[in-house]
């Protein structure tokens, strides 16, 4: 797709962000959502989990079968496309899951509304997460940074991994355990990107 | 997922972390304040990640000490990657700190890794645990602190500490984010303060106290995790007494306070006692005022008006109750000379004359001199001018002494009621004589400048007035002397003295007192018992009709007309009367050889009341 920016043709009329500026907003963005997935887990494990379930997961998380690199060296010699591709696939991957989980949470009067609106900012964060990692890749393809066969749908394992129903069968604690593992991984996966092409403004 | 009621009841309850710990908790819970005491079995102590990219597992073989030797305890690890099973011993021991080391090419991040510590036989524990929660960065370096300022009040000061994050930590790369935790407590308190966490390497640190010493550590930690790292090295920020060299600030503060509190206290000073102020600071410069009469008549340009309030207006002079001028200026002073003695006068009878009341001359003084003030209040000020408001009946002596030699006398007639023994204890027998211009005999008078000039000034006192009247006062002089010896005794003195009578302005209010003789043309005098008049004489050609008014001459005639002196002009000549004609008459002519020029009234010379102006000078003749 060829996303030409909409005020070109204008002067001085539309502020064009650049791309280290998007970059801090979208990281931003994700260490939010990391925090408040922290919070959400944290709540779960000491109010509604029983001691004897702590740390034990007992299934594996609907995204494990997205490749994504484990260590920094790993995420480092990865090529950007391909490490851009892994953040859009894994924030496709939780949009639906985080949306019934806050609508199983809203109906559960047990939660506190602290925690149903948490849930709630935490599904729209994702969705927000995603399209403005679509608009940094966007920006980056213009620029000619990475090549312009990254699309947030293409692959086959984003198309599985968001249209598999593993996510429902998943108990509410290992929900949020995943979703807090995923949304450090995207913070950090979007961290290494911006430090290795545009590392001004703090790295 | 089924929620327990346990778990309903759970949600009132604000939860604390001090539960028992499962043996494998060490790795998943941060227990800074663990107060679980230690299993006595073989256990993991801990597992930490530094940098998040190796970590380290502790065991410790518990109160089994045989199992206590290298390599009886055994670390074993599954990590749960779909790729890898089964159960791998621990890549490096260091056995002398019990200490199992995973590294770089070992660790993968966000993947469970469980741990088992086995002996030969048993597993003693076992746990699973992720790397990035097990994380606890490493200390921040190079701390130091910077005084940022100090309170006004000397009592506190605000500090900024900065630091650098841990080298371990790779933040460059944006593999690890820290955020800080800094703390600080008194040197002798036990109780630490610490400030909120924050991602940024420097802090301020508001409201430490002067003089007191502060302990100041840091800890990091990874945002949106649960576990710390150690606490950095302590720094010691103190701050003593500042020296004196600030407090000059609110010293001069203080100064200018004071400064500015004398000025309004003396600026208000000045406005309650501005009118004395002024009356210090600029006292009032005398005028002439003549009672009754506003002192815009009095200037020039006026003398129509003037002569027609003095004459009465066709009301008969000036009222009684002439309106009060001068109001305004409580040191007006008016000389005022009795109407009634006036009346009572003979014709000729100088008794009583102005002359003789300034200058203290016997009873007239004491009786008729009439000095009035204007209120009741006196200034007795030299410089004002004016007659002092004193008691006519002790009049003082050198003033009476100074009008004596300044005025030459006019002589009167005998009859005059001069009655030195009267009343007028403080002059002297020679003051008499001095003013003495006469031999006894027939009245004579001779021309009282009333103006005179003073050309010269005797050592004893005496004041030469002018080249005519020299010789005269030399007479005088020589026979003050004389009598001063003879001071106070004789009376046949003060019988010759009797005959001497002053002849002063006649002040007449009705303006016909004095003058019986309607031939006389007098001068009009206004006032109701004044002394001055300061009228400005009009050139005779172009005023003659405020001289015809009453039939009076502006001139005041003395009651004793005869003159047998005629002294040569003065400089300062004073118009003695008017002629028919209208012309100015400096000089009554003498009898013996009256100046054909100057048609004379043969029995009355006129004294002049006013003064000369330059350029009236021209139309005098002598």
């Amino acid at each position: 797709m060829d996303a030409v920016p909409l005020c070109t043709n204008f002067q001085g009329g539309c502020h064009v962000l650049s791309l280290a500026n998007l970059f801090d907003r979208v990281i931003q963005h994700s260490a939010r959502m990391h925090g408040i997935s922290n919070d959400l887990h944290s709540e779960f494990e000491l109010y509604f989990l029983p001691k004897s379930q702590i740390g034990r997961v007992t299934r594996n998380c609907h995204t494990s079968n997205i490749l994504t690199p484990n260590g920094k060296e790993n995420a480092q010699r990865m090529a950007r496309s391909d490490l851009t591709e892994v953040i859009l696939k894994l924030l496709v991957a939780w949009r639906d899951p985080l949306w019934h989980f806050h609508q199983s949470m809203a109906h559960h009067h047990d939660f506190n509304n602290f925690s149903t609106n948490k849930s709630l900012e935490m599904s729209d964060m994702v969705h927000e997460l995603r399209k403005g990692v679509q608009k940094v890749v966007e920006k980056m393809q213009m620029l000619g940074i990475i090549s312009d066969s990254v699309s947030n749908m293409a692959s086959p394992e984003a198309r599985l991994a968001s249209h598999s129903n593993g996510w429902r069968i998943m108990k509410d604690y290992d929900l949020l355990y995943c979703f807090r593992r995923d949304s450090n991984k995207v913070q950090n996966y979007l961290k290494i990107l911006k430090c290795r092409i545009v590392p001004e403004n703090g790295c | 997922m089924a929620i327990s009621s346990s778990s309903l009841l759970l949600l009132l309850i604000i939860p604390s972390l001090d539960w028992l710990p499962s043996p494998a908790s060490a790795f998943l819970i941060d227990r800074d304040h663990m107060a679980s005491p230690a299993p006595s079995e073989p256990h993991f102590t801990e597992c930490i990640s530094r940098d998040l990219e190796t970590f380290r597992c502790w065991w410790s073989p518990g109160i089994y000490h045989n199992l206590s030797s290298p390599g009886a305890l055994r670390v074993f690890y599954r990590k749960k990657d779909p790729a890898t099973s089964g159960w791998k011993e621990c890549p490096e021991y260091v056995h002398s700190n019990r200490e199992c080391f995973f590294d770089v090419n070992h660790t993968s991040i966000w993947i469970p890794y469980c741990m088992q510590l086995r002996s030969e036989n048993t597993t003693y524990d076992d746990g699973c645990f992720t790397v990035e929660n097990i994380v606890r960065p490493d200390p921040p370096v190079s701390l130091n602190w910077t005084l940022l300022n100090i309170s006004p009040s000397w009592l506190s000061y605000d500090v900024m500490v900065n630091w650098e994050p841990p080298p371990s930590a790779d933040i460059g790369a944006g593999w690890m984010r820290i955020e800080y935790e800094i703390q600080y407590r008194e040197r002798n308190s036990t109780k630490w303060e610490a400030l909120d966490v924050q991602p940024h390497p420097q802090r301020t640190i508001f409201g430490l106290h002067i003089g007191k010493e502060y302990e100041v550590h840091i800890r990091c930690r990874m945002p949106a995790f649960i576990k710390f790292g150690e606490f950095s090295d302590s720094i010691f920020i103190q701050v003593t007494d500042v020296p004196v060299q600030e407090s000059t600030v609110p010293f001069t503060l203080v100064l200018v306070f004071g400064i500015v509190g004398v000025l309004i206290l003396l600026m208000l000073i000045a406005l309650s006692q501005q009118h004395r102020l002024m009356m210090v600071l600029l006292p009032p410069v005398p005028a002439p005022k003549i009672k009754g009469i506003d002192s815009e008549l009095l200037k020039k340009g006026k003398l129509d008006e003037l002569n027609f309030i003095l004459t009465g207006g066709g009301m008969g002079g000036l009222p009684t109750y002439a309106p009060d001028f001068y109001q305004d200026e409580p040191w007006v002073e008016f000389i005022e000379v009795d109407a009634e003695n006036a009346d009572g006068e003979e014709k000729g009878d100088s008794r009583g004359s102005d002359t003789q009341k300034l200058l203290g001359v016997p009873q007239s003084i004491s009786h008729h001199m009439n000095v009035g003030c204007s209120n009741n209040v006196s200034f007795p000020d030299d410089d004002s001018g004016q007659a002092r408001c004193y008691n006519p009946d002790v009049p003082e002596r050198d003033t009476l002494m100074l009008m004596a030699t300044l005025l030459p006398g006019q002589p009167e007639d005998e009859e005059a009621s001069f009655d030195v023994t009267e009343g007028a204890p403080a002059l002297d027998g020679g003051e008499r004589s001095l003013v003495q211009t006469q031999t006894p005999g027939p009245q004579t008078w001779v021309n009282t400048d009333f103006y005179a000039q003073v050309s010269n000034v005797m050592p004893s006192g005496g004041v030469v007035l002018s080249p005519g009247q020299q010789l005269r006062i030399q007479e005088g002089t020589s026979a003050t002397e004389e009598e001063r010896q003879r001071k106070g005794k004789d009376s046949e003195d003060q019988e010759k003295q009797k005959e001497l009578q002053f002849q002063l302005v006649v002040v007449d209010p009705e303006g016909n007192g004095y003058n019986p003789e309607s031939s006389v043309r007098q001068i009009s005098t206004p006032l109701p018992g004044d002394g001055y008049q300061a009228i400005h004489p009009q050139p005779v050609e172009t005023k003659p009709a405020a001289l015809t008014e009453d039939n009076q001459s502006p001139y005041i005639i003395p009651d004793s007309p005869q003159s047998t002196f005629f002294a040569p002009v003065a400089d300062y000549t004073v118009v003695q009367e008017l002629d028919s004609h209208h012309s100015v008459l400096l000089n009554p002519p003498p009898r013996q050889s009256p100046p054909p020029s100057l048609p004379q009234h043969p029995s009355k010379a006129a004294l002049p009341v006013g003064y000369i102006t330059p350029d009236l000078l021209g139309n005098f003749s002598p």
